[in-house]
């Protein structure tokens, strides 16, 4: 945030009528939300003077249309997608991103850029994970060694849902990352992804939550799994447990900052933004949990994690050093296919439950 | 008519700034023209719901996408008809061979407002999902920057071709990530030699649209293809024995391609009810066979998947694909018809490989490889580019085992298919305009000179009534052995030469007849062909129509001629700078 923002800020503060909470943050819970709040919402805090508040909520777009207006929920963490129907939906303020970052801060930004109701902060991946000790020789390093139960056999364990699998299945067929989400759109892409699935029909086992995964690789119910990255980090850094990333066939997801419509402090929101927005405090976050900064410049400033003495470059999913495939989530693509993913999921589930 | 700009020629230093210069504009110019092409129909086939990613974002609003099915393309096909008529003074689409016949004759390209049109209605067509392909509207696009360089007198014979050459180079370049590919096309197809002075500026351009494409826009390949290799010596066989069917899909596509335009043309007086009617066919197909919509980015890449496709679904899609390309080109849809060749080709290719690998059981290295073949097969037999596709593969997927395959596979196609129907699509539509290449290059370039240019106005005529020997008198005096006698209306009656016999005392009666005589559409070739044991001054030339005696060629100057052009054609098939 500049300086000048800041002092502008203070101003206003102090013309305005100090209330008891002046800005509502609304993220997740849990680990990352004790991060971010250590990386991203203490230090605004203290640089403005503003009492900040962080609510909990379960991501959807959903709990915004319900729960923002009574709550007086003001900046949201959503998932790209998520933010794009709330935007669709007339939820979230519009802002002009030229309004927020001059015009080499939005050159920095990766995969994509702030568009008018979200600003990308930070990003996830859904990874392939192994168990070491199942493969004794030769470990899998492609997407396609996941549906190899003849090399690499045993359990693997799967979310009961359409998302990622669906995407990886078209991955082990060759397709390119760039199709992926095209040929997905057709009946003929989803008939193929389900064919793939149905290669390891017999040897999946399936997960709800998102930290059973990781826990299955360490207790020895599945031998590789899906699941999201950071969930693993942390069974394999902090429970030493003997599990490693195939980094081929990420599918990055992007976490964004967006502004509730109805916030009643509009200027606060934007400063908030724009300070979780620049690469320091990106690189702070991403320092202590392994999410991944949204700006090029930010992966110049990630060191080690003092409490793991691990350092963390390597550990993001979207750090520039891994080879293989990446996807970037196509957050248009699943905000309008939400039915169609879910029934031929449902379709294909009921074959045999 | 076929002699080029010959102004003073620059020094040689100059000229190769002047070609280098040309080379670099017009191949950047031309890439980022493809790239805005492609660009804008994506645009519009998003907005319109032809690319599956965009239709299935409807997908719980089924009425809608089914609509626009059937609506788009009829509707773009409406709109491309009305623009052809009204505001195109050509009146048609233009493509490759009239980029062809301008480089060849050095002639300028139709008028330029023609070609922007054709450029807009090609996006249009691509845009509302006609059955039509890209790149014949990218390489014409491309061959519009080079074709600007008519009107500069730089001192550089042959400018202009070099300079569309550049551009139809930088277009394929661009298209396919293929720099090498484009500048094997830009001399396979358009420039048909390999001078050095055409070839250096040719590489340079395609250079550059690749370094604009890959380098500073870093766009990504229109497609892309991962290759194991091959697994068994006999594969090699079996896509030679897929060149051959190919072939026979490709001939039945190009004879259905040229004969559906004029019969629509009997049948539907209206050129926009044409278009409107390919494109509600395009549409009502789509409703059952969604693969059919545009230019099949998704299709091409199913045919690389094991499986992707069930047997009686392949032939059906083959079917369908060959006849709605054929027809929506036939009926006016601005497009060429490489794109569809392609995916075409690796239907045939893909059902070549069910065949073998699912009914007769034998092991295969996956329908990659035959996709692959199938479509270099099928698209080298309509463009007439058997190198091109080759690199193009080549250079796709880095893969020398693949590269290899789709070789045998191009080569028998080409085979078959320059044996029983011709080179390319290109070359006979060229054919049918009166320019034939099936001889070379050489021999269509005679045939482009008529022998009615070449009149000697010292012959000498006379009537039926004249006096054999005022006919002589005259005969002498022009240093002339043969008089040519007409009849009242001015038709040829016969020769007349003195001395032959005892002159009879009225010329009619000592009259031979002709022993060869030329109309006002012998050419070069077809006269040289003819002289052959002619002994005389000179032949006559009549109007083909009424007869009549339009005047006289010598031998010398039909000799004359053929040597000057031969000479012309050695020099800028030589030319080192």
């Amino acid at each position: 945030m500049r300086r000048s923002d800041l002092v502008l800020l203070m101003v206003a503060m102090i013309a305005a009528p100090a209330r008891a909470d002046d800005l509502t943050i609304v993220s997740w819970g849990g680990a990352y939300e004790t991060a971010q709040n250590q990386a991203v919402i203490a230090p605004f805090a203290a640089e403005t003077g503003l009492d900040v508040e962080v609510v909990v909520y379960d991501g959807s777009w959903t709990a915004l249309a319900e729960r923002g207006v009574p709550e007086g929920w003001d900046v949201i963490d959503m998932l790209a997608d998520q933010a794009r129907v709330a935007c669709a939906q007339g939820l979230l303020l519009k802002t002009d991103p030229g309004a927020l970052f001059a015009p080499e801060a939005l050159a920095d930004f990766t995969p994509f850029a702030p568009d008018g109701c979200a600003v990308p902060q930070n990003a996830y991946a859904r990874v392939m994970a192994f168990d070491d000790r199942a493969f004794s020789g030769v470990k899998p390093t492609r997407i396609e060694d996941f549906f190899d139960t003849d090399r690499f056999p045993g359990p693997r364990a799967v979310q009961r849902s359409p998302d990622g699998i669906l995407e990886w299945a078209l991955l082990a067929e060759g397709v390119p990352p760039e199709q992926v989400y095209g040929l997905l759109s057709t009946d003929r892409g989803l008939r193929l992804a389900f064919r793939k699935l149905d290669t390891i029909r017999d040897d999946i086992v399936w997960w709800q939550d998102p930290a059973t995964p990781a826990e299955m690789l360490a207790d020895g119910r599945a031998v590789m799994a899906a699941g999201f990255n950071g969930r693993f980090f942390d069974m394999a850094q902090r429970e030493r447990a003997p599990i490693d990333i195939v980094w081929d066939g990420r599918v990055i997801g992007i976490e964004v900052w967006a502004i509730a419509a109805d916030t009643d402090a509009p200027d606060a929101a934007r400063a908030f933004v724009q300070h979780a927005a620049d690469p320091a405090t990106m690189a702070r976050l991403a320092t202590q949990i392994p999410y991944g900064p949204t700006r090029r410049s930010a992966f110049d400033r990630i060191g080690i994690n003092r409490d793991l003495g691990v350092p963390m470059r390597a550990h993001l999913p979207n750090a520039p050093q891994h080879v293989g495939r990446a996807l970037v989530r196509d957050s248009g693509w699943y905000a309008n296919t939400e039915d169609l993913r879910q029934r031929r999921f449902r379709d294909w589930l009921g074959d045999d439950d | 008519m076929t002699l080029g700009p010959q102004s003073d020629t620059a020094p040689a230093p100059l000229r190769m700034l002047i070609l280098t210069g040309i080379a670099l504009t017009v191949g950047g110019a031309a890439s980022m023209a493809a790239i805005a092409l492609v660009d804008l129909v994506a645009l519009l086939n998003t907005v319109l719901l032809v690319e599956p990613r965009a239709r299935v974002q409807w997908e719980s609003v089924p009425g809608l996408v089914a609509v626009m099915t059937i609506l788009v393309p009829t509707l773009g096909g409406l709109i491309v008809g009305l623009i052809h008529r009204h505001l195109s003074p050509a009146g048609r689409p233009l493509g490759p061979p009239d980029v062809i016949e301008a480089v060849q004759f050095h002639k300028p390209l139709p008028e330029l407002r023609s070609g922007l049109v054709s450029t807009l209605t090609a996006a249009l067509s691509l845009g509302t999902g006609a059955s039509v392909g890209q790149y014949g509207p990218m390489v014409y696009l491309g061959a519009i920057f080079g074709g600007f360089a008519h009107r500069l007198r730089l001192g550089v014979p042959n400018l202009a071709s070099i300079a569309v050459s550049c551009g139809v180079a930088a277009a394929i370049s661009t298209a396919f990530n293929a720099p090498i590919a484009g500048v094997l096309f830009a001399h396979e197809v358009v420039l048909r030699h390999y001078a050095t002075r055409a070839f250096a500026p040719v590489t340079v351009a395609s250079v550059a649209g690749y370094v604009i494409a890959n380098v500073i826009l870093e766009r990504p390949a229109l497609f892309r293809i991962e290759f194991p290799g091959v697994a068994h010596g006999y594969e090699f066989g079996l896509v030679a024995i897929l060149g051959l069917f190919v072939a026979l899909a490709a001939i039945v596509f190009m004879s259905l391609l040229l004969a559906i335009g004029p019969a629509l043309a009997q049948r539907i007086r209206w050129p926009e009810a044409r278009t409107a009617m390919a494109g509600l066919a395009v549409g009502l197909t789509a409703l059952v066979l969604p693969d059919v919509l545009g230019i099949g980015t998704s299709t091409l890449r199913f045919a690389t998947i094991d499986g992707a496709f069930g047997l009686g679904e392949l032939i059906v899609l083959i079917a369908a694909k060959i006849f709605l390309t054929a027809l929506c080109i036939g009926a006016g849809f601005s497009g060429g018809a490489f794109s569809p060749s392609l995916l075409i080709g690796s239907l045939i290719g893909v059902l070549f490989w069910t065949l073998v690998s699912g009914l007769a059981g034998v092991p295969t290295s996956g329908a990659a490889i035959y996709a692959i073949g199938g479509m270099m097969a099928f698209a080298s037999a309509v463009i007439g580019a058997p190198l091109t596709c080759i690199l193009i593969v080549f250079e796709l997927t880095r893969n020398y085992d693949v590269t290899i395959a789709a070789m045998v596979a191009v080569v028998f196609s080409n085979l078959v298919s320059h044996r029983t129907f011709g080179r390319s699509l290109f070359d006979v539509q060229l054919a049918r305009r009166g320019i034939d290449f099936s001889l070379g290059r050489d021999r269509a370039h005679f045939a482009a000179l008529k022998v009615v240019d070449f009149l000697q106005p010292q012959a000498v005529t006379a009537t039926a009534d004249d006096r054999p020997a005022d006919v002589a008198e005259r005969l002498r005096a022009q240093g002339w052995r043969e008089a040519f006698v007409l009849d009242a209306e001015g038709r040829l009656l016969g020769v007349f030469s003195p001395g032959a016999q005892e002159d009879p005392p009225r010329l009619a009666q000592g009259l031979a007849p002709a022993r060869l005589v030329f109309d006002d559409e012998t050419d070069l070739a077809d006269a040289m062909e003819r002289l052959r044991g002619f002994v005389g001054d000179a032949v006559p030339v009549v109007c083909g129509e009424t007869g009549r005696y339009l005047g006289a060629v010598s031998e010398a100057d039909l000799v004359s001629a053929w040597l000057d052009e031969g000479a012309r054609l050695r020099k800028e098939e030589n030319a080192s700078i």
